[in-house]
């Protein structure tokens, strides 16, 4: 059905992809598993149209494709399921579904109730229910998954890519969008299926992919690998690798900072946690669970609604993210690109963005401090850039991730929050950052490390905090960290 | 979940159009109180026939605001396109209908190439638009420097004509809005117009058209400039190289205060229509109230304000 | 592998020093190569007459372009400020036109510029208004109030220091070109060296940053365009000594090629980027531009025909350089 052959693409900093080869077949749903930061999504865009390889062929459905765009890769019958969704918010439910696929009547013009049927309709057999008529702005978004999931049902689709469709989905609605793909496969539909869950991969896909760092590592039939074999070819290294090994637990570790009953506007209700000094907390929970709500209420980044945080014993009235940082909170921001770098920025505008006192000299600032400084963090960090004059823009993801640390690290925090520390970082880079994280918190830096990769937190946390639906739903330590114990932490109840 | 009535959907997506629609009513209401004048026929039919030429600028704008852009080449292309219809008809009644059928097509042709170098370029519509506002205004005072050519007799029927003792060009833009505004709901364009005004990324990635969207919109606009050049020779007898001048700016006003957003996605020419009826009410208003011209640009200044802080959506703040 | 790769694009970096010094000194060497040619095709275009000449009129668009720097580094955009000039220029005639007025004039002017762009900043922070409406509808007030003011018609002279520092110059140099030089050397150094000036362009690189480093945004935003109103106030005053007389209309179009200028300059629309000194280069090319055509002999008209071409071309060079 799909073949590429030797698919390469690069991007300022970084190499994506480097000679990929891959046959998906008709009537297969075939897995890619890999890595944040693997080559996976970029893979699904070149397929897509909406990347342009740098070589490489691509044979679909026997004949060559060339110049793919978004709208010919449509018209050839390919659709793909975006993990960041593809959805117009003022747009109805209804008309998203069949945006490009109208219902028209006489004279072609839109046909609204025939449109809304239909997507009713659609919506039913999909086994949920979601009024077509509502703007997709105001839809949850586990709604707005299954809407994403609708629109691929609408037209005949002969090769259906899904990008981690279950991040913010589970139980009951995972097992409709399953039962739906199997259904599909029957009817000769080529699916491929990127996912972070393995045992979902072990059960719906015929056949899996791994990737890393940016090369297709195997590929082979479901059957013959298991749980192990595949985490092991997707880390391509023991994880004890990876994870530097745990410091000795500082049981000592006294509290630092304690937030209490934090309600932040209908995502996080009640929720408290503690973090202590030498201690790396894991903020573990599904997408949407309200771990960056609730770290972001406590830097004040949120408005809280109710609840207190205290830093050393001492309550903190009015929280704002100038307060916090005062009071020695550091926050790595999951979005690096929206929410933590100033992009047009070069390297040592950023890295000092937080200590702006230190290069102020005469209420002027002291650009030749402020190099002194850059080139003392690109060294520390080993980060990989022109220099102090490069912008951030055109560095890697990983570079760009120690930039935010580095900035944050020279404000010499009491505690640091890092969401999502590793996205979009390839291993070489997430591993020093991990090390970074484990020399901070032996210098003493309460951490909280808020992720969805298991292994990060598994692997990196002296105790977990679990979020479920906006509420803390329980806390491990030490043998008590497994998955299992995460998982159900994270999901009970949903399947309900 | 509770499904909610029609009604109170239909209010909700369409603030701005209701919003207009009740101050209208609320302004003709006081206005009827002020003055036994103000009640007359003849002046609210007045006030419907001078809006007529803004709310036709104000369309085009509408559908271009609509995609998230702008078009500031508005009140050059009108003084140019003014200039050539009477600079080319001068008096002869047989060069009617080739100059206005030939005028139409320019105008649509300079929107075009506004949509393309937008397209093509990819900067901002805001300075492809006033890049092309300099140029044709340069082009304009190159024809002439002064007033040009005359119209024909027999022309002012497009800005003057009555029927059933109404103001044919009223009536035209009333129709002309309601066409619109039936292919904005019913075309498949039209629906694309909103989706690339909602997300531009996201309509390239589903494939729809999002480039011929684009140039679609400022050859309407350019469409209505024509039109609306045509209509003020018609008006005053003659085309000048400035006339259009204050309808770049002043297109914007009807599109916001109908509830319009300037980001692009929200909002509908019907609001327009009614956002151009409710400035020139109010400015009548006003001048029964003996407010001098010059306070009733204050208030237009206020209605700006009041309209995008009414309509704005907050965004979220983290 | 990430350090060998990105070791590698350095080596690039390096390699094309051409391509570094066009997209960084583009324009410093398109302006002298314009002054070059134009002064080769025409001879009169560096006699020193004519040199004083454009010196005098880079002043008032200089000014506007330094506070519309500003406010283009926070995403921001400045419609009002012809407005605020041809108010300012209204107030200066607005008196007995004696040098002693000129300490109330250049008061209330400033006021007015300061309290035009508090309101700009206040709609566009607290209120969410985009800044093109935010600033189009104070630039529509503004000219009500001026109207309602003048009652249509401005009168009155210009006090006669006024007149010297729009409109003489010493040995050659215009009185109003080293106001622009002081102007820019001290909201240069803001923008460049101070604190403030820092937190402006994280705040215009990106918003949502600015705020999580515990910068107020909105008070930064808010001066920016304050910063504007004001010496786009300054910048009405010395063009009331330029040209003398006043209408409503002093200053008509300066809010389109300040912008005009700042493109031209490097100082992107998307925020975060730019200096002074390129805003500035671009108000020169602006105003060389202009003068060649005339001394050129060419219509007037094609002034503002290359206008508007050099805005789109020069924007689209921008776009480019950042892909």
């Amino acid at each position: 059905m799909l073949k590429l052959s030797n698919i390469s693409k690069s991007f300022p900093g970084v190499r994506a992809l480097s000679g990929i080869d891959l046959e998906i077949r008709a009537g297969e749903i075939h897995a890619l598993v890999g890595e944040n930061g693997a080559g996976k999504s970029t893979m699904i865009k070149i397929v897509a149209g909406a990347y342009q390889p740098d070589s490489g062929d691509i044979e679909y459905d026997g004949a060559r494709l060339h110049n793919i765009t978004p709208a010919s890769a449509k018209k050839a019958g390919i659709h793909v399921i975006y993990q960041e969704f593809v959805l117009f918010p003022h747009l109805t439910v209804a008309e998203n579904i069949y945006i490009g696929h109208e219902r028209r009547g006489k004279l072609g013009l839109v046909d609204h109730r025939q449109t809304r049927r239909d997507a009713a309709e659609l919506l039913k057999r999909l086994g949920v229910e979601i009024d077509p008529d509502q703007l997709v702005t105001d839809l949850t978004v586990a709604d707005q998954q299954m809407v994403e999931i609708a629109k691929a049902l609408v037209h005949k689709v002969k090769l259906l890519i899904l990008d981690e469709p279950t991040a913010v989905i589970s139980g009951r609605e995972a097992d409709l969008l399953f039962a739906r793909l199997k259904a599909l496969r029957q009817e000769g539909v080529a699916i491929v299926y990127v996912s972070h869950r393995l045992e979902e991969i072990f059960q719906i896909a015929d056949r899996v992919t791994v990737f890393k760092d940016g090369e297709r590592v195997t590929t082979a039939d479901i059957s013959s690998v298991d749980r192990n074999k595949l985490i092991s070819l997707m880390v391509g290294r023991d994880l004890k690798d990876i994870f530097p090994p745990k410091r000795a637990r500082a049981d000592t570790g006294k509290v630092v900072l304690k937030a209490e009953n934090v309600t932040v506007n209908g995502r996080v209700r009640n929720a408290s946690i503690e973090l202590r000094a030498g201690e790396i907390t894991g903020l573990a929970g599904m997408v949407g669970a309200g771990r960056t709500e609730l770290a972001m209420g406590i830097f004040g980044g949120l408005p809280m609604s109710s609840g207190t945080v205290t830093i050393d014993g001492q309550p903190i009235s009015h929280m704002t993210p100038a307060v916090a940082i005062a009071k020695g909170i550091g926050f790595v921001t999951e979005d690096r690109k929206s929410q933590g770098l100033a992009m047009q920025l070069d390297v040592a505008a950023n890295v000092t963005a937080a200590s702006l006192i230190e290069i102020t000299r005469n209420g002027l600032i002291d650009h030749g401090a402020e190099d002194a400084i850059a080139h003392q963090e690109i060294a520390k960090y080993k980060i990989a850039c022109r220099g102090p004059a490069t912008p951030v823009a055109t560095m890697s993801g990983g570079n760009q991730q120690k930039v935010i640390v580095a900035r944050w690290a020279r404000t010499n925090p009491r505690v640091l929050i890092l969401d999502e520390p590793t996205r979009g970082v390839d291993v070489g880079a997430k591993t020093e950052i991990y090390k970074i994280m484990n020399e901070l918190a032996l210098q003493g830096m309460a951490i909280l490390m808020i992720s969805s990769e298991l292994p990060e937190i598994i692997g990196m946390s002296d105790r977990v905090v679990v979020m479920r639906e906006g509420v803390v739903s329980g806390e491990l330590t030490g043998a008590g960290i497994n998955e299992q114990a995460i998982m159900s932490l994270a999901t009970q109840h949903m399947a309900a | 979940m509770a499904k909610q009535s029609p009604l109170s959907t239909f209010v909700k997506r369409n603030r701005g159009l209701v919003v207009v629609i009740v101050l209208l009513f609320a302004l003709l209401i006081f206005g009827s109180f002020i003055s036994d004048r103000f009640r007359t026929t003849s002046n609210i039919l007045n006030v419907f026939e001078q809006s007529s030429g803004l709310a036709l600028v104000s369309l085009g704008q509408t559908l271009a605001i609509l995609t998230g852009g702008i078009d500031m080449s508005v009140g050059s292309m009108i003084s140019l396109l003014s200039l050539l219809t009477s600079g080319l008809m001068n008096g002869d009644p047989a060069m009617i209908l080739p100059v206005t059928a030939g005028i139409i097509l320019l105008g649509c042709m300079i929107g075009a190439i506004n949509g393309i170098g937008i397209v093509m370029l990819r900067i901002h519509p805001l300075i492809v638009t006033l890049g092309m506002g300099a140029v044709l205004q340069g082009i304009a005072l190159l024809y002439s420097l002064g007033p040009a050519g005359k119209a024909p007799p027999g022309f002012k029927f497009l800005a003057y004509g009555k029927v059933l003792g109404l103001p044919v060009s009223a009536l035209f833009v009333i129709a002309l809005f309601i066409l619109v505004a039936l292919f904005l709901r019913y075309a498949r364009l039209g629906r694309y117009i909103y989706a690339v005004g909602d997300d531009q990324a996201g309509a390239r990635l589903m494939g729809l058209p999002r480039s011929g969207v684009i140039i679609f919109v400022y050859t309407v606009s350019g469409f209505c400039c024509a039109l609306m050049a045509i209509y003020l020779v018609s008006r005053f007898g003659v085309g000048q190289p400035y006339t259009g001048v204050n309808y770049t700016l002043a297109s914007i006003t009807p599109v916001v205060v109908g509830g319009t957003l300037l980001a692009g996605g929200r909002g509908g020419v019907m609001g327009t229509l009614f956002g151009a009826y409710l400035i020139s009410l109010i400015n009548n208003v006003l001048n029964f109230m003996d407010v001098s011209t010059h306070y009733q640009l204050i208030a237009q200044g206020l209605i700006v304000i009041a309209a995008v802080s009414i309509y704005v959506e907050k965004r979220k703040r983290i | 592998m990430t350090d060998a790769t990105d070791i590698k694009t350095g080596g690039e970096g390096r390699s094309s020093g051409f391509r570094h010094i066009l997209s960084n000194y583009g324009i410093h060497i398109f302006l002298v190569l314009l002054v070059a040619v134009s002064g080769i095709v025409s001879p009169a275009f560096l006699s020193a007459n004519n040199i004083s000449n454009m010196l005098l009129q880079v002043a008032p668009l200089g000014i506007v372009v330094i506070g519309q720097a500003f406010v283009i580094i926070l995403r921001g955009l400045d419609l009002s400020v012809a407005s605020v000039m041809a108010t300012a220029a209204v107030i200066a005639t607005g008196f007995s036109g004696v040098n002693s007025d000129m300490p109330m004039i250049i008061a209330i002017s400033l006021a007015i510029g300061a309290g035009t762009g508090l309101v700009n900043g206040l709609l566009v922070t607290k209120r969410d208004v985009s800044p093109f409406l935010a600033t189009l509808a104070t630039m529509i007030m503004l000219q009500g109030f001026r109207f309602a003011y003048t009652q249509g018609a401005p009168s009155g002279n210009v006090p006669p220091l006024f007149r010297v520092v729009g409109a003489e110059t010493f040995y050659g140099i215009p009185y109003n070109l080293m106001l622009l030089a002081v102007l820019a050397v001290i909201f240069g150094i803001l923008l460049a060296r101070s604190r403030f000036g820092r937190e402006v362009y994280i705040t215009g690189g990106n918003p949502t940053t600015a705020r999580l480093l515990g910068i107020n945004a909105d008070r930064v935003i808010v001066s920016g365009y304050v910063i504007s109103g004001v010496l786009a106030a300054i910048a009405g005053l010395v063009l009331s000594g330029y040209v003398g007389i006043v209408d409503n209309w002093v200053g008509r179009g300066f809010e389109l090629d300040s912008i005009v200028a700042a493109v031209m300059g490097g100082i992107a629309l998307s925020g975060g980027r730019g200096t002074i000194v390129g805003g500035l280069i671009g108000a020169a090319i602006l105003i060389v531009v202009f003068n060649a055509v005339l001394m050129f002999g060419m219509p007037v008209q094609l002034q503002i025909i290359i206008k508007g071409l050099v805005i789109v071309l020069a924007a689209a060079f921008y776009v480019r350089r950042s892909v």
